[in-house]
């Protein structure tokens, strides 16, 4: 009978050990193939694809964390400065640090640079 | 007593075929201590060090660097910004940093982690449906100026497509057709991230993921891992 209890005891935890769910902290969309895409090309079709894919990114999170991932608002405020958009590229650049107080080190530099 | 044994015989049974990775006898704790030891939150990906005849391998994986790592709950700093700062700087070539002292990078980027990728292999084979990569990941530590995290091994992505064509020779050659056109267009993005995944499966977590330091105990993967990885098309 004790011996019983044991083997279902260890086979419940393997079973649970391996079917563990690892949920995602952020919605990424198709942000790596957007992302490749238009640094390969650099066409405008795919950097407005890539945009696209920001936005998407910043709009949509079902993650577990419910907030946008590290670097988004940089990297689409930087793209959105080069294309001439840069009041609302600033905001961005300022969204990324008051979400990720860490990236203030180097996004000052880059907004110090812009000005 | 027989009856005992079988027991435990089963149950261990139970326990191997469970584990899916190849892991080591060391925790996480004891295989990156100094990523336990003092908290590094920030992850800086340099360019990857392209050691291959596949020019565009440099691109498939500097492109699905930062995902698996944000999701491993560290803050990495803006791929795309960062890239366009090493490209205007002349400084795309990580190879020029990899052996000097972080602390510049730190001072720039606000990084604690500076994370190098050398691709040694990137292969495709169209008969038999697969993509070799050879790949080694060297996080080093900014504040330390130490290897935090070292891992390398070689992944076969294998593309094939399956149940084509039905059976007998005709079926053997439509499927390996198949298989041959399925590689060739397969995307090399979904290759390199597959392999980031597989790889990068047990780097510790950073300060975003609930598992951050609780995980210290689960088990760290091979120092040099071979697997073979069906991508879905």
């Amino acid at each position: 009978m004790k011996m019983k209890l044991i083997f279902w005891l260890i086979t419940l935890t393997a079973i649970f050990c391996s079917c563990t769910v690892s949920t995602q902290l952020y919605t990424w969309g198709d942000y790596s193939n957007a992302t490749y895409n238009f640094i390969k090309t650099r066409t405008d079709k795919d950097r407005d694809e890539l945009i696209t894919c920001y936005k998407k990114i910043i709009k949509d999170q079902s993650g577990e964390r419910k907030t946008v991932p590290p670097g988004i608002y940089a990297d689409y405020g930087y793209l959105l400065i080069q294309t001439g958009k840069s009041d609302e590229g600033k905001q961005m650049l300022s969204k990324e640090i008051e979400l990720y107080p860490e990236s203030k080190v180097f996004i000052e530099k880059i907004i110090k640079n812009i000005q | 007593m027989k009856q005992l044994k079988i027991t435990l015989v089963i149950a261990i049974c139970v326990f191997m075929i469970s584990g899916c990775t190849t892991t080591t006898n060391l925790t996480r704790k004891q295989a990156y201590p100094e990523m336990y030891r003092d908290p590094l939150l920030s992850i800086l990906v340099m360019p990857p060090i392209n050691k291959t005849n596949k020019v565009e391998a440099k691109e498939f994986f500097f492109t699905t660097l930062s995902q698996p790592l944000c999701e491993k709950g560290y803050y990495v700093i803006p791929p795309y910004l960062s890239m366009e700062i090493f490209k205007n700087e002349s400084a795309y070539d990580a190879d020029l940093f990899i052996d000097r002292p972080m602390d510049k990078f730190a001072n720039y980027f606000g990084a604690d982690i500076i994370f190098f990728t050398i691709i040694h292999r990137w292969e495709k084979m169209a008969v038999g449906g697969s993509i070799t990569i050879e790949v080694e990941y060297i996080a080093k530590s900014t504040k330390t100026n130490t290897i935090v995290y070292k891992r390398s091994g070689t992944l076969v992505l294998d593309t094939s497509v399956q149940n084509i064509g039905g059976g007998g020779l005709m079926g053997a050659l439509v499927q390996m057709a198949a298989t041959a056109i399925s590689t060739a267009a397969t995307p090399h993005v979904k290759a390199a991230r597959a392999c980031n995944l597989f790889a990068l499966s047990d780097f510790p977590s950073g300060k975003y993921n609930p598992s951050c330091i609780s995980d210290s105990t689960q088990q760290a993967g091979e120092k040099t891992f071979r697997a073979t990885v069906k991508v879905n098309q």
